[in-house]
């Protein structure tokens, strides 16, 4: 009886040898296909954000106009905005993006830093079409032309905005931006932006320049012009004072480009009386703390603006 | 005695058993092995393609639109709002911060020049004091591949005390890395 039941669990080396061969062989190929799987999700992840970049660039504009784009991306896809104002001169604004692939998000990918861009928008866009629109910032002269990303999944609808934010909007002709006169026409999953002081989800005071969110605790955001406004509208908190900051780092290097050029033009006679502005300009937009002091700044820089208008009579260049 | 015979026949055969699976198993991990490594290097060269094309169509966006970015926009600086236009005076004060611009790292290129393409002065460096007899502003020396686009290259100049404004047919031309 005990022969018996010993041959019964007896198995052979061989045997023992290749299971556990096998077993190691199985688990190092499954580990090796989870990992190109993944490193497969990644890089298509990172071909994604540099193409989203690159499609970036048809955005930046001429002069007052706007210009719009769209995106679509075939997988279900989230777009991460960071904005970095502390790294090297100019701060960095980073894409990187996450896809969905059986109903598993992938790891986001590190991230591509653009050093010219500017994207206003929330955190995380999330969808497979994204809508894009530019508008320049000026201030006094062109800074730069400012990105709004929005995601299809995402409506606003825009109640009694101002005639020009309407003529605006209607030209864009982005699916995902409503215009009505109230507040009860609006989709019901939509965000409302109202302009007329009922309680939204984001109230637009357009004559003192400010901008609420409900989602951010009804903390206010400061801006000046149309582009921050959308900016403000479009942007989380955090991403819009970054990106402003940016704006301003960017303004910096510009007025000590706009000096510079005021001194080489008026080696040949061509005066201008702005450099002295300039300076002090270039000092308050490189001491900005956030859109609180960006009134102040504001009033300083239409100043300027009137000058640089007045000159281009004889003896005086526009530097702008 | 036969026993032991027998006993011995059977390890050997044994043995074999194994070594024949022992060789078995490292052909078929040798196998994965291989094709693991042909997979990788066809994503690898397939992944460099692909980053050289992002590159090329970016440098191809780019230099198309790099004339109305704010360092080298003329503006409404010469009279009326002009586009597709680069403001000499800008540029030539741009030549001397471009570190600062992380030498084309900015804008995401390896090389930026911007050429008149007439009348020809022996490719000599444009500098404030020869403008505009002058034919190449180089802001970014660069050896790799080339993309250009028309623009209008304009400066400000005085001619027997008067100041004229001076617009010429120009190319900007952005290089990239890879072919």
């Amino acid at each position: 009886m005990r022969m018996k039941k010993r041959g019964f669990m007896e198995i052979s080396f061989a045997w023992l040898f290749a299971i556990i061969a096998g077993a190691v062989i199985l688990v190092l190929a499954i580990f090796a296909a989870t990992k190109i799987i993944n490193i497969g999700q990644y890089s298509t992840g990172a071909q994604t954000q540099n193409q989203i970049a690159v499609l970036l660039n048809p955005l930046e504009t001429s002069f007052q106009t706007g210009e719009v784009t769209s995106i679509g991306i075939t997988q279900n896809t989230r777009i991460y905005n960071q904005c970095d104002d502390a790294s090297g001169i100019f701060g960095n604004q980073i894409i990187s993006t996450s896809q969905q692939s059986l109903g598993k998000w992938s790891t986001p990918t590190n991230g591509a830093a653009f050093q010219n861009k500017y994207i206003f928008s929330g955190n995380v866009v999330e969808g497979q079409q994204f809508y894009l629109f530019s508008k320049p910032f000026d201030f006094p002269f062109k800074i730069s032309d400012v990105i709004y990303m929005t995601s299809s999944l995402t409506n606003y609808c825009f109640v009694n905005p101002p005639s020009n934010i309407q003529d605006e909007l209607t030209k864009l002709n982005e699916q995902n931006l409503q215009l009505t006169n109230d507040t009860q026409t609006c989709p019901g999953t939509s965000l409302k932006v109202c302009f007329s002081g009922e309680k939204c989800d984001i109230n637009v005071n357009y004559v003192r320049g400010t901008v609420s969110q409900s989602s951010s605790n009804n903390s206010t955001v400061l801006f000046y012009g149309d582009a921050l406004m959308y900016g403000a509208i479009f942007s989380d908190k955090t991403v819009y004072e970054c990106q402003l900051k940016r704006l301003m780092e960017r303004e910096t290097q510009l007025s000590s480009l706009y000096i510079d050029k005021a001194n080489t033009i008026s080696k040949i006679g061509c005066n201008s009386n702005l450099i002295s502005d300039l300076t002090q300009l270039g000092s308050m937009s490189n001491s900005f703390a956030g859109s609180a002091s960006i009134n102040g700044l504001a009033s300083f820089t239409n100043k300027i603006q009137q000058e640089n208008d007045m000159s281009g009579s004889a003896g005086s260049c526009k530097l702008w | 005695m036969q026993a032991m015979v027998v006993i011995k026949m059977k390890t050997k055969r044994g043995q074999l058993k194994i070594q024949q699976m022992t060789i078995m198993l490292l052909a078929v991990t040798l196998f994965f092995v291989l094709a693991g490594m042909l997979v990788l290097v066809t994503q690898v060269s397939s992944l460099k393609a692909k980053s050289t094309i992002i590159q090329s169509d970016n440098a191809k966006l780019l230099v198309s639109k790099i004339s109305d970015s704010p360092e080298f926009s003329c503006g409404s600086s010469f009279g009326t709002d002009m586009g597709s236009c680069v403001d000499a005076d800008k540029v030539f004060n741009l030549k001397n911060l471009i570190s600062e611009y992380g030498n084309g790292n900015f804008w995401g290129v390896e090389g930026l020049q911007i050429r008149k393409i007439y009348p020809d002065n022996n490719q000599t460096e444009c500098t404030s004091s020869n403008f505009p007899n002058c034919d190449v502003i180089t802001l970014i020396p660069g050896n790799g591949t080339g993309v250009s686009n028309f623009v209008s290259l304009c400066g400000e100049y005085n001619l027997n005390g008067q100041i004229f404004s001076r617009c010429d047919l120009a190319k900007v031309i952005v290089s990239y890395t890879g072919s």
